[in-house]
């Protein structure tokens, strides 16, 4: 008799495999890349490389990349440390967090230091690019680029990993400046990659404003590929700002990982306003009692843009609070697709978590996926999530018209109204007013809006 | 003193009901699948060449695909040779009238509470009787032959209406949608057949009682209902069976059809065997049910109470074709000790206003797991479109899992979708108050959990809703805590 | 009919009820006045048999019951009801249905027959009317979204309906306006009778001005304090708790 039909499903079409681009990159940059004199640095690099090949590139029928195919977005030749050296003028805009902010400036992957300054810190902080951090604390940075998390674009970022910091603050420790990473893309002839990798640890009680801005300065293929991880001890608190502006033709794909410790709280507000793929995964992990946990995003995709936001909050420990808030605007050709999950793992009782996906679809071509998920384990919590999907409201339409005020700018005071409630949420206040420039450059009636916004 | 949910722990330990097994002399196949298998069921049934054919095809299929891996149930591998693909009571031929069927079968019905010859004459509803793979009697024949309405089994349908069946069988659901459809398409025994000429209004509900009684056996039953230009018709179907160590598979396939201004509302309440406090044996509940608005202005409504099984697999679907039609989802879904359910619905709005709303109600207890899966596709030409979700889910202990997976896609700016979730419990503070009335803590867990289904119950027909109300509070007994 | 005896409960371990006696007969009406945190609520809820209460010693007796041995809805069967000061919704359970569910326990645990449905919808209405409450809340969810006074009500409304032989209010004048608590104590007056006793817990002396009891009970600390006539209210109402009881309060 035959065995029936086979039990095991193939995970043969949940991959294909990568542009041989990415290991030729590889193996001429790997004598360059930061640590590649150390043996078990160099070695580390190359398993990572062979583990992205055997991951490879994730299919549509990759759950977690169901609504994005990243295949043909960006598994396409890339080259790595491309040099570009854009004029300061071009920069400046995109400096954020005031004058005594600290920041690190990379452009193409590479630490511009005349653009860079961590100076005057106090004791038990630092704030080192990775190369530095290669160098001064070797083994404690291998073991974060040895995590597998069996995601390929994680093990690829081990591989190439040249750009990046390590951020620590020492318990007790109260940045009052921000700390701005500021990620310049600038894409020449080239479509130039660049793999920065973040490693964030905030002791108990220390606290911190990390600005994290992805630019790009003209359209053309690029690959941004980030991973940001870390933790945060108890009572410690982030405001983490995030401004995805990528030019036409360029991608991000991006992820945060970071394990809250008791009582800890982090905000995160995601702005996502340009860039052919813009993919942003945060997975957060509550392990202690009394975290206020906020993550907040806004996607405003046209012409082909594809915003895809993947969310999982894990709630570990009892009563914890999580919040998440998540909001597009829909044009010509733009896609959002938001993926968000909550875990309540068993256990974790008095959890008080929250989920809302608004999407405004104002486009015949657009489309919007949403995928609000809850996993629950634990009985005395309070969960709701909630996703909705429409046009303007025609009644809010005709009541602006109806006191005189024409069709476009209606329009487009009731898209700033829906949009605004996220740009709020941003932690800095010059970050605030880039975004709010970003959101406005998109608005048919911006600059009106804007000036209005600034005035007020 | 003890704590309320420990008290309610300590009533009664519930036991299946309907549990027993019939002693019927039986006709089986031996355990095992390939195509002489298909050919020999064939030919038992004297089927015409194309239905062997279709089958054949089907199960070739069937060996081609893999198990789904997506739904958050786990279940050991089924051993598809190990089932026997044909099990019916023997009978020298189908009964010509009501009082010839076995009496053995008669009183099982009896013993489920459905005594034929009562239901057809108090209820006035219309039952198919399928036990095990064959449908034993079909009731109020002749009233609705009279209005030109089919309710047979769809063996007979073959036989009788081979033109409706060809054109409709697999029509909705395509013998290679899923490998449990993929199944049911080469094996299926039985099942109901209903049409509903155009205008016609069927006056009565019509039913089918389904029950697995042979041991080793599967059941794949198939049932296919049409509604014709501006008919209505309700169809209820019930489903229960013995208890027994094993895991037996149930893959049934339901397809609906509703052409323009016609009106199908199914229900469903399926208590099959949930197996045994330690999750031992238990029915394996893999089924297709889809309908499809081929007309304008059409409905179809789903409404399902699914407290059995120990596995559910199950999506009742629309897909909106027709301009203007709506499908409806309502279901409430109860697991306790180690059920496993996984289901939901899709809605797939192709049709312009089309319009569609969901209702789930998910309570988990003891140490099972209970999803809400479900997906509203809103595509490019479905202008106006609108969808209205709630899922709500109640957990009992904290042993149990609850989960929602929806999926919204939309592909249409004018439509508008809205989806809403929450999670609860039943507070000490509500038991205690309905104690404080003289309401036993047992009777105010079945009061509580009812009016948390209220909005699905009541989208019930009389008679099932009574049936229903009951099961849930059965169903929860002995578990919470 | 009620006879509790040197009664300890505590919380979590916090002794809150610290040897109170009480002893109620038929007819009576009993009021119990208190500051905040006096142990008036505890009292409640444990006579109705609340979960998370300790008794730690100390008996009650109601009728020739030992009612500290009975579960919550056996103490209703045998005639005790607890309006409460927050009453609990439920969502999905239509108040009517509800309160026939009670009322059918209630009589079956007392021998009698499901009462006929066209009886009980003539004795809700009739109750309902002369508590004003209107159709439309009969057919609502169980206090779901119901106003403060409209639960106050409702719960009289139960009462009525059960007939129970002893009445607990358990601040049942908290949050009602002026009206309300006209229309909430004449429905208690109306059940006023020499088989029946009433419980009356309340912070303030406004409610006794409409229900006026026999006996006045000032706790404090666990403890009755004091015990005497109306007038004892009224003394509460005009000196405070604290010129009343003296230094027995700060203990």
């Amino acid at each position: 008799m035959s065995a029936g039909p086979a039990m095991v499903v193939s995970a043969s079409r949940r991959r294909i495999d990568p542009d041989p681009s990415f290991t030729r990159a590889f193996a001429e940059l790997a004598p360059r890349l930061p640590g590649s004199d150390r043996q078990e640095i160099a070695a580390l690099r190359a398993r990572s490389l062979a583990r992205f090949t055997e991951l490879g590139i994730p299919t549509q029928r990759d759950e977690a990349w169901k609504f994005t195919p990243v295949g043909r977005i960006v598994n396409r030749p890339h080259a790595a440390d491309v040099p570009a050296e854009p004029p300061l003028e071009r920069i400046l805009p995109h400096l954020l967090g005031g004058p005594k902010a600290r920041r690190l400036v990379f452009v193409n992957g590479r630490l511009v230091p005349q653009w860079s300054h961590v100076g005057g810190l106090p004791e038990g902080a630092a704030i080192e690019s990775l190369t530095r951090a290669l160098e001064r604390r070797t083994e404690a940075v291998a073991a974060r680029l040895a995590r597998d998390d069996g995601r390929s674009f994680t093990a690829l970022n081990a591989a190439l990993a040249a750009s990046g910091a390590w951020i620590e603050l020492a318990p007790g420790v109260v940045l009052s400046d921000p700390v701005q990473l500021l990620f310049v893309t600038v894409p020449g002839a080239s479509a130039p990659m660049s793999h920065p990798r973040v490693v964030l640890r905030l002791g108990s009680g220390a606290a911190l404003t990390l600005l994290e801005s992805h630019v790009g300065l003209e359209p053309g293929p690029a690959l941004t590929n980030l991973v940001l991880e870390g933790e945060l001890g108890e009572g410690a608190s982030l405001a983490h700002d995030r401004l995805l502006l990528q030019a036409d033709e360029a991608a991000l794909i991006g992820k945060v990982e970071l394990v809250l410790g008791a009582r800890a709280r982090y905000d995160q507000t995601t702005v996502a306003l340009g860039g052919s793929l813009l993919r942003s995964e945060s997975e957060v992990s509550i392990e202690g009692e009394g975290v206020e946990c906020r993550l907040a995003g806004l996607a405003v995709p046209r012409a082909g843009e594809h915003v895809d936001t993947l969310v999982r909050v894990h709630h570990r420990a009892p009563a914890s609070h999580s919040d998440q808030l998540f909001k597009s605007v829909v044009e010509e050709r733009g896609h959002h697709a938001f993926a968000g999950k909550i875990f309540v793992h068993r256990g974790a009782q008095r959890t008080n978590a929250y989920q809302k996906n608004d999407n405004l679809l104002l486009a015949e071509d657009g489309e919007v996926d949403s995928k609000p998920e809850l996993e629950i384990y634990a009985d005395d919590v309070k969960c709701s999530h909630g996703a909705t999907c429409g046009e303007l409201d025609p009644s809010a339409l005709f009541y602006l018209r109806a006191r005189g005020i024409d069709a476009t700018t209606a329009r487009g005071l009731l898209i700033w109204a829906f949009a605004s409630e996220l740009l709020d949420r941003l932690g800095d206040r010059t970050a605030r007013a880039a975004a709010r420039r970003a959101l406005a450059a998109r608005l048919p009636t911006g600059a009106l809006v804007d000036e209005h916004e600034d005035a007020a | 003193m003890a704590t309320a949910l420990d008290t309610v722990k300590d009533y009664t330990e519930a036991e299946y009901k309907y549990g027993f097994v019939t002693p019927v002399e039986e006709e089986r196949f031996p355990p095992g699948l390939d195509e002489e298998v298909v050919r020999r069921l064939s030919a038992k049934k004297g089927e015409p060449a194309w239905l062997t054919e279709w089958r054949l095809s089907a199960l070739r299929r069937f060996f081609a695909m893999e198990m789904p891996t997506w739904q958050k149930v786990r279940f050991d591998p089924i051993d598809f040779q190990a089932i026997s693909y044909y099990a019916a009571p023997r009978q020298k031929e189908r009964p010509k009238s009501l009082d010839e069927i076995d009496p053995e079968i008669r009183r099982t019905y009896d013993k489920l509470g459905i005594p034929i010859r009562e239901q057809e004459i108090l209820a006035g509803v219309a039952v198919d009787y399928v036990f095990d793979s064959v449908s034993v009697a079909t009731t109020f024949k002749r009233k609705l032959e009279e209005l030109g309405v089919i309710f047979c089994s769809i063996s007979e349908a073959v036989r009788e209406h081979p033109e409706l069946v060809r054109k409709y069988l697999g029509s909705v659901v395509p013998p290679g949608d899923n490998i449990f459809a993929a199944l049911n398409s080469a094996v299926f025994s039985d099942g109901s057949f209903v049409y509903v000429p155009k205008g016609v209004r069927c006056p009565m509900e019509l039913s089918t009682y389904f029950r697995i009684n042979a041991a080793g056996t599967g059941q794949f039953e198939r049932t296919l209902i049409i509604a014709d230009e501006g008919s209505y018709v309700s169809y209820l179907e019930g489903c229960t069976a013995p208890m027994r160590d094993e895991n037996q598979l149930h893959a049934a396939v339901v397809e609906l059809v509703a052409l323009d201004d016609a009106e199908i509302k199914y229900s469903t309440v399926q208590n099959w065997y949930p197996g045994d406090k330690e999750g031992r044996g238990g029915i394996y509940n893999f089924v297709t049910k889809r309908g499809l608005c081929r007309g304008k202005r059409s409905k179809i409504s789903w409404t399902q109470v699914e407290t059995g099984s120990a596995i559910t697999w199950k999506y009742p679907s629309c897909i909106l074709q027709g301009d203007d039609s709506v499908g409806e989802f309502y279901s409430v879904a109860v697991t306790n000790h180690r059920q496993q359910a996984d289901t939901g619905t899709k809605m797939i709005h192709i049709g312009k206003r089309t319009r569609s709303r969901i209702v789930s109600k998910g309570i988990s207890a003891g140490r099972s797991d209970n999803t809400y899966r479900g997906l509203v596709r809103i595509l490019r030409s479905a202008e106006g479109a609108r969808n209205y979700t709630q899922c709500d889910s109640m957990l009992i202990g904290e042993h149990c899992g609850a989960h929602t997976v929806p999926y919204i896609e939309i592909k249409n700016r004018t439509a508008k979708c809205e989806h809403e979730a929450t999670t609860s419990k039943i507070s000490e503070d509500q038991l205690f108050y309905c104690r404080q009335r003289g309401i036993s803590e047992e009777d105010a867990v079945a009061l509580i959990v009812n009016g948390f289904c209220r909005e699905v119950m009541n989208e019930l027909p009389m008679e099932f809703a009574v049936e229903a109300k009951k099961l849930l509070g059965i169903s929860l007994e002995g578990s919470v805590g | 009919m009620l006879e509790i005896r040197d009664l300890h409960v505590a919380v979590e371990g916090r002794p809150i009820l610290k040897g109170l006696s009480l002893r109620i007969l038929p007819g009576e009406v009993h009021a119990i006045m208190g500051p905040n945190g006096s142990g008036k609520s505890t009292l409640a809820h444990v006579l109705a048999g609340r979960e998370g209460y300790e008794v730690t010693s100390g008996s009650v007796t109601f009728g020739d019951e030992d009612l500290l041995a009975l579960e919550p809805e056996e103490r209703a069967r045998a005639g005790l009801f607890l309006a409460m000061q927050y009453p609990v919704e439920i969502p999905g359970v239509a108040n009517m249905y509800f309160l026939r569910q009670a009322l059918n326990a209630v009589r079956k645990a007392r021998g009698q027959d499901e009462i006929p449905a066209a009886e009980f919808m003539r004795r809700i209405r009739e109750q309902a009317r002369l508590l004003g409450i209107g159709e439309e809340l009969l057919k609502r969810d169980l206090n779901t979204g119901f106003s403060g006074g409209e639960k106050k009500r409702n719960e009289i409304l139960q009462m009525a309906m059960l007939e129970p032989r002893l009445a607990i209010l358990d601040e049942t004048d908290s949050g009602l306006d002026i009206d309300a608590l006209k229309t909430v104590a004449d429905g208690v007056n109306r059940l006023r009778s020499p088989e029946r006793a009433f419980l009356v817990i309340t912070h303030y002396q406004r409610l006794l001005d409409y229900i006026v009891p026999d006996i006045v009970h000032v706790m404090a600390d666990g403890r009755i304090q004091r015990s005497g006539g109306p007038e004892l209210a009224r003394e509460l109402e005009e000196r405070g708790y604290e010129a009343v009881l003296g230094g027995r309060l700060a203990a």
